[in-house]
């Protein structure tokens, strides 16, 4: 168990991260070696110009607004549980840095700090994490079990195994930032760290789950994060 | 085996940039399950847009239609006469509307999948070989153009004699003319020559008419080379006549070529030749002023269909109802319409294949619901697709409505 704990420590986050990124460069050229369409794809309402397009794309993707016209439980479903991750990935700067100039902004001592984060974390890791249970139904019932793949399952447990794992931390433990900020920089520059003990074991677990969503990332439907913008983009054009 | 796997290597080679990341973005999120009316009648998996990229993946990726860690699996997706059966359903029951690319988070263009599906089913001789006939006579066509023009120059003279005793003694259907402004590219049959030579009469356009027909089946059987050489004979022509403008008649299909796809194919040969589908046209020559109608002319309540290729796939979504409106008291919207506008059910050729009339009957439910709750007398379009699709409806479902084209009540309102 040490074993293998160690190398979810100090091994394979290198190549989670190397196969993350490497392998988002090899779909986007797998992507860019296909011949591209000459036919304006010309869906309307359609916005003008490059940048105009662009700035549609990235609206229509933050906010799903065309989905809310045409399927409502799907929209709620799909906008919140993005919304909290996105909530999530910015709590979770902390981990590696601090806020310093907003705690500094607010004059706010570690005591608020902890209070903010807590209520925080938990509203988004809750906006995130219910509307997965919710997507995971869909799959079972109606026509969407047709439409429903290993992958999509297997994606889903993934993201749920992540925030249960979070919340834990989050919850039942009182975590030291500090510590979490000695062992990913000693990550980052090679030169190890001790593992954070303040975590319990939950971390090791969440950080194993991440891990595996890093090293699946770029071989998934989760490409769309980058591919949706090409898309609307195109389909606009 | 053999079969299939020839299929499988012809639908690889159609993958386009596009295909490629549509292929591992899409989500299967299923809110386009509610855009086809093709599922709304069926509840058939293969009818689903989402599931239909699933099939046209497995066959050319392997597995079962998702992404990497399935397709360890690999007997999961096997493919046997299950799955070409589906295929088969998938591709060709399909009109190519694009009302799931609107329903769609990402904007997949399923109809660009069904295209290159239906090239390659169509060379293993699976789908309705009539569409891609007539395609092919539509190239042909330019091959054998000086054998039939004195025929076809000879019926214009004597529709033009009819036009001038029942119109205006000195309304004229040039043909060939050269320097002439626009070139009007009909179709078949003069019920889209009659109403547009009124308004060019009235409106003094320096026009002429093509010896083609704007309509492109190849494009429907996504025979994308045949597609350009069938309009590569009226780019030649246009060039030939030095024109400044193509125009195209109510066709949607053709229209989204004209104003699509000829850019891709023609490039710098058309640069400074503008292009526009009639409804552009003549909404220009009312708000320029140059034709002018009687408003009020019809008083039945009436509806206007936006034809898939004209509103979300070409953006005329104000055009037609300008004129609609300018001639008629009792306009009233379908609902939904414009880009979330539910398809009649006979694009994508379909209209032209026999063997699809019971599907295309099932499949214009949802248009014959929308039409019903309007309680309009006459539904009005802009496609000629729309219009033959529209008029079976109207005959099956016994809906006692009629179907006219917009520049039909433009023309018979017209004040010279």
């Amino acid at each position: 168990m040490e074993a293998v704990a160690f190398l979810f420590y100090y091994i394979t986050p290198y190549i989670a991260v190397a196969v993350f990124f490497g392998g988002i460069g090899y779909r986007l050229y797998r992507w860019w070696r296909r011949p591209p369409v000459t036919a304006h794809l010309s869906l309307y309402p359609r916005p003008r110009g490059r940048a105009g397009r662009l700035l549609d794309a990235l609206v229509d993707l933050f906010t799903l607004r065309g989905l809310l016209r045409v399927n409502k439980p799907l929209w709620i479903g799909g906008f919140i549980m993005h919304m909290g991750l996105l909530f999530i990935l910015i709590g979770h700067i902390r981990a590696f840095t601090d806020f310093y100039f907003l705690w500094d902004l607010l004059q706010w001592g570690k005591e608020q700090q902890h209070q903010f984060s807590a209520v925080a974390g938990t509203i988004a890791g809750v906006l995130f994490t219910v509307p997965l249970f919710y997507l995971l139904g869909r799959r079972w019932s109606g026509p969407v079990k047709w439409l429903s793949t290993p992958e999509d399952h297997f994606l889903l447990f993934l993201l749920i195994a992540i925030a249960l794992t979070g919340f834990h931390m989050r919850l039942l433990t009182q975590v030291e930032i500090e510590e979490l900020h000695t062992f990913f920089r000693g990550l980052a520059t090679f030169r190890w760290q001790p593992a954070p003990v303040t975590t319990g074991t939950a971390f090791i677990y969440h950080f194993a789950f991440v891990q595996i969503l890093m090293l699946y990332f770029p071989f998934s439907k989760l490409m769309h994060t980058i591919g949706g913008v090409f898309s609307k983009m195109v389909a606009r054009s | 085996m053999g079969v299939l796997t020839q299929l499988v290597q012809n639908l690889r080679q159609r993958i386009s940039r596009p295909l490629r990341y549509y292929y591992d973005i899409c989500a299967r999120c299923g809110a386009c399950i509610d855009a086809c009316h093709f599922y709304s009648y069926s509840r058939d998996p293969a009818h689903i847009p989402a599931y239909r990229v699933m099939l046209a993946k497995r066959l050319t990726e392997g597995g079962n239609g998702s992404n990497g860690l399935a397709r360890w699996y690999r007997d999961l997706g096997m493919i046997d006469g299950r799955t070409v059966e589906e295929l088969e359903k998938a591709m060709w029951e399909c009109t190519g509307c694009r009302r799931c690319a609107v329903f769609c988070p990402f904007d997949l263009d399923t109809a660009l999948m069904i295209s290159a599906g239906r090239y390659t089913l169509l060379q293993e001789g699976v789908g309705p070989e009539m569409i891609a006939e007539i395609g092919n006579a539509e190239v042909s066509k330019g091959e054998i153009i000086d054998m039939i023009k004195d025929f076809y120059l000879e019926q214009v003279k004597s529709l033009e004699a009819r036009l001038q005793e029942e119109f205006a003694s000195d309304l004229q259907i040039p043909v060939e003319k050269e320097g002439a402004r626009v070139l009007y590219v009909p179709l078949v049959g003069e019920h889209a020559i009659v109403p547009a030579a009124k308004i060019f009469y009235a409106a003094g356009e320096d026009w002429t008419m093509s010896l083609f027909t704007a309509t492109n089946h190849s494009f429907f059987v996504g025979d994308m080379a045949k597609a350009k050489q069938a309009a590569r004979w009226i780019v030649e022509e246009a060039k030939r006549l030095g024109v400044k403008v193509i125009a195209y008649p109510e066709c949607g299909h053709a229209s989204r070529l004209l104003l699509s796809f000829f850019d891709g194919w023609f490039g710098e040969e058309i640069a400074d030749i503008e292009r526009v589908n009639i409804l552009q046209l003549v909404a220009g020559y009312l708000q320029e002023g140059k034709i002018r109608v009687r408003p009020g002319t019809f008083d039945v309540p009436l509806t206007y269909h936006d034809p898939c290729n004209l509103g979300r796939n070409g953006g005329m979504f104000e055009e037609p109802r300008l004129l609609i409106q300018s001639v008629a008291t009792d306009f009233r919207e379908l609902t939904p319409n414009r880009e979330l506008n539910w398809c009649c059910g006979g694009g994508g050729g379909l209209v032209a294949a026999p063997e699809m009339k019971e599907v295309r009957m099932k499949a214009g439910r949802k248009k014959v619901e929308q039409i019903q709750r309007t309680g309009a007398k006459w539904v009005v379009t802009a496609c000629e697709n729309c219009k033959a699709q529209l008029r079976d409806l109207n005959e099956h479902y016994e809906l006692g409505v009629e179907i006219k084209g917009v520049i039909d009540l433009v023309a018979d309102a017209l004040i010279l």
